[in-house]
């Protein structure tokens, strides 16, 4: 492969990518799509193909054993009786509108704050407020199980200090939840807070400091220039924390044991368990992958309800 | 008037730093209550009130894991599973995020956007035919699943295209006209200029593979393959249903320990790769 | 020479012969078993005894709590692989393997002459058509566990017979828990509302001979009688006398096994409570607690029921089947290894030619020196038959909880709860 162009003419050849007429261009993009297909070919076998295989399941009543046995849009006809199914979908509503605005607005606050530099120690903060991330959430539930028992927990043995009533973390729907948004909150607001920082230090220093010398006072610096600036930073954070809150699982089954994660009186089942629980629990797999295909279109028509609200602007 | 200026300024201050500290306390709590427990005996685990140090304080947890519940063999499992999975995922994200950023090929945009969609497909759908297939291919039970169908990271291969698009192209092309071959350009040339991305992006990737729950949750079977959160969970009862929060939490500490240490050591690193996937989005 | 060489030769048949024959008679291999009860057979030496009686097996237990087992079981029989060679399963998960075709090895032969060597009632889960699936192990007779210094604080008798006259009905139980709430503020027993587990509620059913479905298999969730006994455990909701306490929770233990005022002065539970109380739960009180019989849903009616018990199945994968018949018959169908493990857990064996064994009628320190187990013994004899348990127990199990809870909490009527649990058990199981 000799080209008659020597390394100082690079400069005004055309960049590698840009198509130019010439074998040797297409040469060197069928390379392209070589490197790309190892990883197509893996996405294809375990992604999309489990992908159509739900769906196709989806239409059945497979038990995971046996023929399977197509019943149509039957399934569709159950779930929307299923009376559970409804209740986890307006959980993870609950739990949505209980965590989001709460971790939003903490992980900016505080992102602000340490951005501030009024602050001393920013770097031992920001690693001991991002610890909790690296924590699996097998660990984190069992013992916010322990810190949160209604009898002998360090969270009541702290309230009594200050001469308040037990709270009893985990044994009523309402407070369920809310445990459980404090549990996500703390091992989440690290990571927020990160992006948030990042989004922060792309904000020019002179335009807050323009805005302080026309007499604006943080407060309305922070909304209105700080937070539309952050906009796809917030974006992302919203996106990655309606997913989250439907899907939660693990923090479930280790928070709720006793009733296997569906909480007192079903309040905290997400459609994640849910799935889980009519797939591997009672074995309709069928009904799980019609639950799983429901369940996902609505997901992905509330995230783009945030896209169309929040989207992204031509700055 | 400067002086109380001054003084207004001193008392925000100060309460910033309250609002600090009390939430790098809340943060930390969790952390030093696992400890705690894992240092008391059985029955002291729920006293009221309850302790930070007990006077019984012993190793005894940590000693009947390992030796007695084979922990050790769980902990290898987990660092085998996260390497394993981590060095794979990295390379084939590497290698196809090179593909998108420096070729052009038909169908490239499409592709690209239909990759990032998938992003949002909850795990639960395709939980139950990912099993099914797993099952069909005799992999359940084995530590195959958890390692090569994860490759084809979305995320991964999002933030490699990122990464590798900022490259300057001269590189390449000097490479190119001297003859080399496009394999060895992108060994020889691209993966040492994107290592500190690698580093970043790998990071992210092992402790999401040693933390892994579900998915493991339903491919692995014999006890001793599992990894360590199905352990932390496995031993919740003891015999004649007693359950033993000290172990479990013993248990935690030790699950929790590599992956904080390798936090410490690489916090920058770790934060630019969880960084670069919101901001640039 | 030649003579020689043919007696060898002979020697040599009659030999092959021999191994060929015994050989194929003695179990050999290995065995998996799967399981969370097995530690009564190991500590006890009972594993090792059957080692020296069959040498050339090899046992290999596997610790899975009850709901790994069940999953674990129901995805290798999908599977088609990975299915161990003895499984223990409760009865009340039993018959939903059961039914699942090709999943447990037909056991009719084996255990024909058995048949009327352990309680009648564990048979019913493991028969199907006429063919049976699995062997009785322990049984869960339900008795009244109740607090002498609580019952002596409220200036009620404390003595087991004076109690059970005292409870004879559920109705009476409930008075003497009020007498209790009054006099000393203690709570009766745990029966939390939000997060109520449907046992209680089982147990009240299993006596009176009800259940979930009746013979045709229609679903009776909803049935009079069955909301009549909901209703009758609201009676106890109402008079304010039961704790809030999840079950197999540290509140729930911390009431069972303390002396302050949160603890609770009853519970009505099977007799495998006793040893869980005795050996973890509370082990600082002994001597404190006592057992009488359970009450009577009305009067006249038997004061038996039954909750949990255990069988021990082999699948139908296993590819070692003599071994594994060979230690489930070890194991079960023996009285001196049942009463060995009695001795060890407290699981009063199902078999009942154990049941003239002396260990039956020996004082018990931990309970006062009364003699629980001759009320196991007693109550075991009287249990009757119930359709609580059957293929779908799990799933109606979960939705009537959740109704429990819903009426519990006084979101609607018990009539209400049930009527919704039962159309949605229908709607999911297909039954009418």
């Amino acid at each position: 492969m000799n080209l008659q162009v020597s390394p100082t003419q690079s400069a005004s050849y055309p960049p590698v990518g840009q198509p130019i007429a010439g074998g040797l261009q297409q040469a060197q993009n069928r390379w392209g799509m070589l490197f790309v297909s190892p990883f197509f070919l893996l996405f294809a076998i375990f992604g999309l193909f489990p992908l159509l295989f739900s769906l196709v399941l989806s239409l059945s009543d497979w038990n995971g054993q046996g023929a399977v046995n197509y019943i149509g849009l039957e399934n569709l006809n159950l779930i929307l009786q299923d009376r559970v199914f409804w209740q986890s979908m307006f959980n993870g509503v609950l739990i949505f509108l209980l965590y989001t605005p709460l971790q939003l607005l903490l992980s900016l606050v505080l992102a602000v704050v340490l951005n501030s530099r009024r602050v001393r120690g920013f770097r031992l903060f920001r690693t001991i407020i991002f610890m909790p991330y690296i924590t699996n959430m097998v660990a984190a539930g069992y013992v916010f199980q322990l810190l949160m028992n209604s009898r002998s927990g360090l969270f009541n043995q702290i309230l009594a200090v200050f001469s308040v009533a037990p709270v009893p973390w985990l044994d009523t729907p309402w407070a369920a939840r809310v445990s459980l948004v404090i549990l996500v909150l703390w091992a989440w607001l690290g990571y927020h807070m990160t992006i948030m920082l990042a989004g922060l230090q792309t904000i020019p220093q002179d335009l807050n400091e323009a805005a302080t010398v026309d007499g604006a006072s943080p407060l309305q610096i922070f909304f209105r220039i700080t937070i539309p600036l952050m906009r796809p930073v917030i974006l992302f954070s919203l996106v990655l924390s309606t997913i989250g809150s439907f899907n939660l699982f693990t923090e479930l089954v280790s928070l709720f044991p006793s009733t296997a994660g569906g909480g007192p009186l079903n309040s905290t089942i997400t459609p994640g368990l849910y799935i889980f629980n009519q797939g591997f629990g009672n074995f309709r797999f069928g009904y799980a992958s019609a639950v799983a295909v429901v369940y996902f279109v609505l997901v992905f028509l509330i995230v783009l309800v945030e896209r169309r609200y929040l989207g992204r602007d031509n700055t | 008037m400067k002086s109380s200026f001054r003084v207004r300024r001193w008392i925000e201050d100060a309460v910033l730093h309250l609002l600090l500290i009390l939430i790098a306390l809340f943060m930390i709590l969790p952390f030093i209550w696992m400890l705690s427990t894992s240092l008391k005996p059985v029955s002291e685990v729920f006293q009221s009130p309850p302790q930070l140090i007990s006077p019984n304080a012993s190793l005894d947890a940590f000693r009947t894991l390992f030796e007695q519940k084979g922990f050790a063999r769980n902990l290898g499992n987990t660092l085998v599973v996260a390497t394993a999975a981590t060095v794979l995922r990295l390379f084939f994200c590497a290698l196809g995020g090179y593909g998108f950023a420096k070729f052009s090929f038909r169908g490239r945009g499409a592709l690209f956007a239909f990759v990032l969609a998938t992003m949002v497909i909850p795990f639960g759908v395709t939980l139950i035919p990912l099993y099914y297939i797993m099952l069909q291919m005799r992999w359940i039970d084995t530590f195959w699943p958890l390692i090569i169908p994860g490759a084809a990271n979305a995320f991964g291969i999002f933030f490699m295209r990122q990464y590798i698009s900022t490259l300057p192209n001269e590189l390449i092309d000097a490479a190119r006209i001297d003859g080399a071959r496009e394999f060895a350009i992108f060994w020889r040339v691209i993966l040492p200029m994107i290592a500190p991305g690698l580093v970043s992006l790998g990071l992210i990737f092992f402790m999401a593979s040693w933390n892994d729950y579900l998915f493991p949750l339903v491919i692995l079977k014999s006890p001793s393959n599992f990894t360590l959160p199905l352990t932390i969970r496995s031993l919740v009862a003891g015999g004649l249903g007693r359950p033993v929060y000290n172990l479990q939490m013993a248990g935690s500490v030790i699950s929790i320990v590599p992956l904080l240490i390798i936090f410490l050591v690489f916090q920058r690193r770790f934060i630019d790769g969880i960084t670069a996937g919101a901001v640039k989005l | 020479m030649i003579r020689l060489t043919k007696q060898l030769l002979v020697l040599m048949v009659v030999l092959l012969a021999t191994s060929v024959v015994y050989g194929q008679d003695a179990p050999s291999g290995t065995i998996t078993l799967w399981g969370w009860s097995f530690d009564s057979m190991e500590a006890t030496g009972l594993i090792d005894a059957f080692k020296a009686e069959y040498p050339d097996v090899n046992v290999e237990i596997v610790v899975y709590p009850s709901g790994d087992t069940y999953q674990n079981l129901q995805l290798a029989c999908s599977a088609g692989q990975g299915a161990p060679d003895v499984v223990q399963l409760e009865n009340s998960h039993l018959a939903g393997f059961v039914a699942l075709d090709g999943c447990l090895t037909d056991l009719t032969e084996q255990v024909e002459p058995l048949l009327g060597e352990f309680n009648d009632y564990k048979w019913l889960d493991a028969e199907r058509d006429g063919k049976y699936y699995a062997v009785p192990w322990d049984s869960g007779p339900v008795v009244l566990y109740y607090r002498q210094d609580i019952f002596e604080a409220a200036g009620l008798p404390s003595d087991s017979e004076t109690v059970s006259e005292l409870a004879a009905t559920w109705d009476s139980y409930l008075e003497v828990c009020k007498t209790i709430k009054e006099e000393t503020g203690h709570t009766c027993f745990a029966n939390s509302r939000a997060a109520n587990d449907a046992r209680l509620y089982e147990i009240a059913l299993w006596q009176q001979g009800l259940g979930y479905y009746n013979e045709a298999g229609e679903v009776t969730v909803d049935s009079p009688e069955n909301v009549a006994t909901l209703e009758k455990m609201g009676e106890f909701w109402e008079a304010d006398v039961t704790s809030e306490a999840q079950p197999w929770t540290d509140p729930w233990y911390a009431e069972l096994g303390g002396t302050g005022e949160d603890s609770t002065a009853s519970l009505v539970e099977a007799s495998w409570m006793g040893v869980f109380l005795k050996t973890w739960i509370a082990a600082d009180l002994p001597g404190v607690w006592g057992v009488a019989y359970m009450p009577a849903f009305e009067e006249g009616q038997v004061r038996a029921a039954n909750d949990g018990g255990s069988t021990l199945a082999i699948p139908e994968e296993s590819d070692n089947k003599d071994a594994a018949w060979a230690f489930i018959e070890f194991m079960l169908a023996r009285p001196e290894s049942q009463i060995t493990q009695f001795a060890y857990n407290d699981f009063l064996p199902a078999l009942e030619s154990t049941y003239s064994d002396p260990i039956f009628s020996e004082p018990d320190p931990f309970f006062g020196d009364q003699t629980p187990r001759q009320i196991y013994l007693d109550v075991a004899g009287q249990i009757p038959s119930a359709t609580v348990y059957g293929p779908s127990y799990s799933l109606m199990n979960g939705h009537v909880a959740t109704a429990i809870q819903r009426y519990a909490t006084g979101e609607v009527s018990a009539q209400e709860a049930l009527s919704q649990a039962a159309e949605d058990i229908r709607r999911e199981t297909g039954l009418q």
